[in-house]
């Protein structure tokens, strides 16, 4: 370590205490990787500092930014894709989990204030006291609640929830500064997204790196209902359920609508790996019902009328699997995450991007076509999709999946040839947008959006000349 | 470390997605935030929790970590190795990393290369001076009643010199059934903290020795009131073509012991050893169920939150032991427990010393026994 950086890690001891920081070589290398390595190779961060505080996050990070150290912003610590891995040597991880507190539920506004370190566990064990629950990923409720929301909105476990989840911020920049987002900036009632100028909320998200440090978010909860009731439906392709998913979409009937293969998401829905999964229909549409009592039985209705004329085989399946898919969709995704463990493999691959439901049967294709190509099995092609509200343009979430053995380093370079070839096919295809800036994923995006890129990269010089919050080679 | 078992344990860390689910336990279906993994939540690192531990012994295994630091000894020891991130793992994902078996590889690696904490040095040379963990000189008076008696209690050194309550409760409990038994004459430390913080040469002696003296007791069972002796001769010791049991499994075998019902308000700790480790949960309850009706906590069975006394830590890391012991008291009193029970030496040592601040009363399981048995 040279003499510069090593009074660097003295003086932000100072700031945030001698226990709260470490170069520790051993302990720098417990942040090295996720589970994307083999797309994003193992690196560590130089020191690792964990922050109480904002005025100890504004500190490190004006200290950071003056002597040009990048930081990596980190907050409860279950990453992927590789977004938390330092792009350059020297770079310091900013290690959120302390500032845990959930600053406000406020029942009457239907919103929560967090602070990085909450995870969705620990929010909804609060917010279901007000019979109030956030909107779930469908990652492990062991993520981070600002996280998730800052990187890009979010997505998926509830159609009813829909797509924009983040009200307001206070992100900290490079330089010291405090930037609110929303009514925030006006005045101390942080509850509406776009309160000044144009909507700067969306316009930090969903960069490669950050563009600062958020330490707090304001996000939307939505109701609890009391009552609920989950439906199946079998289908033997990708194409026939969609008219189905368009109807329940159009009438805004479901609280779920998850359309996903036999043999992957399904099990985690369900909870169990013990079940003869390959005897059921190659697709599964899961649909849950919920709603106040008049509300829920008129829906409840349609939904039915509906799923008897959609084609599809109305599917007679163990109750508590109907309970386990309430949890996951609507309670945080804990037993979803048996998907890691399919055939004991313990990894998992995918493209996560938003398109029109009309183009499900051709990302489908293209997947399987794909995998193929590249030698992945049949049995390692998993697949799904779920409608988002209020499903104008018909959004909906794709996830094209891989499950395989993660000690498998020749299947990596499998799925390093998958997705090369395939970023280009889907944005051939056409698609909406990206669900995150995946390693190798700007590159063959940002030629085809012309004078935007620009503009991002200028934006993004505005914010953090000096490039210390993990851009990435492009920005 | 072998190739092949090289290729083994990186292929087990190669299958951690570091999810983090195993840092909590079951969240549904009471949508409850319980944490699971006391190195972590005390700590706070990622270097504390699983994952991050994982990637500290790939690192090690290829070749990046060359020489220890004070971090790499301390997230590799303080981890009470209590395996309840191995336990909610399995049950979520069914993908066998075998957490608890790796951490221990990982502690024999770093040993083999002199990388080991001064106070878990010190142990094995209070071991190799007196035969105990403790370094202590004198003897606890046990006299076998009778010679050639087909059960033996193997006492361990914490119920010998820190908590020898336990001892006396279970010797009682032989004489008040009028069961003949063997104590051994000589009986040195199982060497369970010498397997458990990777020192196994060291432990080499100490088995050998044991095995020869339960060989020529001629005992057909030997007890054991300490889960971590048992383990310890279940899993490190060959087989003897003798019966291990633990003490409550011992006392279920006998039927009805006409134990008086105790007005008490008790939780029961499942113990890290004899529970997660040896899959024995129901004996030390049904044992307890007999005198009084248990109080359920939060954390139980598999998803048990850890005493922390196991693993090294109460020797080397006493603060967080305490805390770690702090926590489950707080978990027994919310429970509305007003004693909390354990079926381990070491748990009751450790929890009787945080008790001091939280006003409960903590027992093990053959206390009650003895209380409650008529003589």
């Amino acid at each position: 370590m040279n003499e510069t950086f090593s009074n660097f890690v003295k003086e932000v001891k100072a700031i945030v205490g001698d226990a709260n920081a470490t170069d520790d070589r051993a302990m720098c290398t417990s942040y090295s990787r996720d589970q994307h390595w083999h797309f994003v190779p193992a690196k560590n961060p130089a020191c690792v500092v964990r922050p109480g505080n904002k005025e100890e996050v504004r500190a490190v990070l004006m200290l950071a930014n003056k002597e040009k150290i990048p930081v990596v912003p980190y907050s409860t610590g279950i990453n992927v894709r590789g977004l938390t891995i330092p792009v350059h040597d020297g770079s310091i991880l900013l290690d959120l989990s302390r500032m845990n507190r959930i600053l406000e539920i406020n029942p009457d506004m239907k919103t929560a204030t967090v602070e990085p370190g909450v995870t969705f566990g620990m929010l909804f064990d609060k917010t279901k006291e007000y019979n109030l629950r956030p909107a779930f990923p469908d990652a492990p409720l062991t993520v981070s609640v600002l996280a998730n929301y800052y990187l890009r909105g979010i997505y998926q476990t509830s159609a009813t929830d829909g797509h924009d989840h983040t009200i307001s911020y206070e992100m900290l920049l490079p330089n010291g500064e405090t930037l609110k987002t929303g009514s925030r900036a006006l005045s101390d009632m942080p509850y509406f997204r776009y309160g000044v100028g144009p909507d700067f909320a969306g316009m930090f998200c969903a960069h490669p790196g950050t563009c600062g440090v958020v330490t707090e978010l304001t996000a939307k909860l939505y109701r609890l209902y009391d009552n609920r009731k989950g439906y199946f439906i079998g289908f033997d392709d990708v194409g026939t359920p969609t008219k189905f998913i368009y109807n329940l979409m159009n009438d805004e009937l479901a609280a779920s609508i998850r359309l996903v293969d036999n043999q992957s998401w399904l099990k985690g829905i369900f909870g169990t790996f013990d079940y003869p999964y390959e005897d059921l229909p190659k697709f599964v549409v899961c649909v849950l019902v919920e709603g106040v009592d008049g509300i829920f039985d008129a829906k409840d209705n349609l939904v039915r009328e509906y799923m008897n004329e959609s084609g599809g085989k109305v599917l007679e399946l163990p109750a508590e699997f109907a309970r386990t898919f309430e949890e996951e969709s609507l309670g945080g995704a804990e037993r979803s995450c048996m998907v890691f463990g399919l055939k004991g493999k313990g990894n998992y691959h995918c493209i996560g991007l938003y398109g029109p439901l009309t183009r499900a049967s051709e990302y489908y294709e293209v997947h399987e076509k794909t995998a193929l190509e590249v030698g992945i099995p049949d049995d390692h092609i998993h697949f799904y999709v779920n409608p988002i509200h209020g499903f104008h343009g018909q959004v909906s979430y794709f996830e094209l999946d891989v499950f395989y053995d993660g000690s498998d380093a020749e299947f990596g370079e499998k799925l390093r040839n998958y997705n090369e070839k395939q970023f280009h096919r889907l944005l051939d295809i056409g698609i909406y947008g990206w669900f995150r800036p995946y390693a190798g994923i700007i590159e063959p995006t940002v030629e085809r959006i012309g004078y935007l890129a620009e503009v991002w990269k200028k934006f993004l010089h505005v914010l953090d000349p000096n490039e210390i919050m993990n851009r990435g080679k492009l920005f | 470390m072998e190739p092949k078992r090289k290729k083994e344990v990186l292929s087990a860390i190669h299958h951690c997605v570091k999810c983090k689910l195993c840092s909590i336990s079951s969240f549904h279906p009471n949508a409850e935030w319980l944490p699971l993994c006391p190195s972590g939540q005390y700590y706070g690192y990622q270097a504390f929790y699983a994952p991050g531990k994982m990637e500290i012994f790939r690192a090690i295994l290829e070749g990046e970590i060359t020489e220890p630091s004070g971090g790499l000894l301390n997230s590799v020891y303080a981890c009470t190795v209590c395996g309840a991130c191995y336990e909610k793992c399995k049950q979520i994902t069914s993908v066998e990393l075998g957490a608890p078996e790796l951490f221990e590889e990982m502690r024999c690696e770093l040993a083999g290369k002199g990388w080991i904490l001064d106070a878990h040095k010190s142990i094995a040379e209070k071991i190799r001076e007196t035969k105990n963990a403790y370094g202590e000189k004198y003897e606890y008076k046990a006299e076998s009643t009778g010679g050639n008696a087909d059960v033996l209690y193997y006492i361990g050194c914490t119920a010998r010199y820190r908590v020898p309550e336990i001892a006396d409760a279970m010797l009682e409990i032989f004489d008040k059934l009028g069961l003949k038994y063997q104590v051994m004459g000589e009986e040195w430390c199982c060497g369970s903290v010498l397997f458990r913080t990777g020192q196994v040469e060291a432990a080499k002696e100490l088995v050998a020795h044991n095995i020869e003296g339960i060989k020529r007791s001629g005992a057909k069972t030997v007890v054991f009131t300490c889960p971590g002796c048992l383990k310890t001769f279940k899993k490190n010791y060959p087989d003897m073509g003798v019966e291990l049991v633990h003490s409550t499994q011992f006392l279920t075998r006998l039927g009805s012991m006409n134990l008086k019902k105790q007005d008490m308000k008790a939780a029961y700790h499942d113990p890290c050893h004899l529970g997660r480790d040896l899959g024995i949960y129901e004996e030390p309850r049904a044992v307890l169920n007999e005198v009084t009706n248990i109080k359920a906590m939060k954390r139980e069975r598999e998803q048990a939150w850890c005493c922390g006394a196991g693993g090294g830590v109460k020797s080397a890391f006493g603060d967080f032991a305490l805390w770690s012991a702090a926590e489950r008291l707080k978990e027994a009193k919310e429970a509305g427990a007003e004693a909390l029970v354990s079926a381990c030496p070491f748990c009751k040592r450790n929890l009787k010393e945080a008790a001091k601040k939280e006003e409960l009363e903590v027992y093990d399981v053959v206390e009650i026994v003895n209380r409650c048995l008529e003589g």
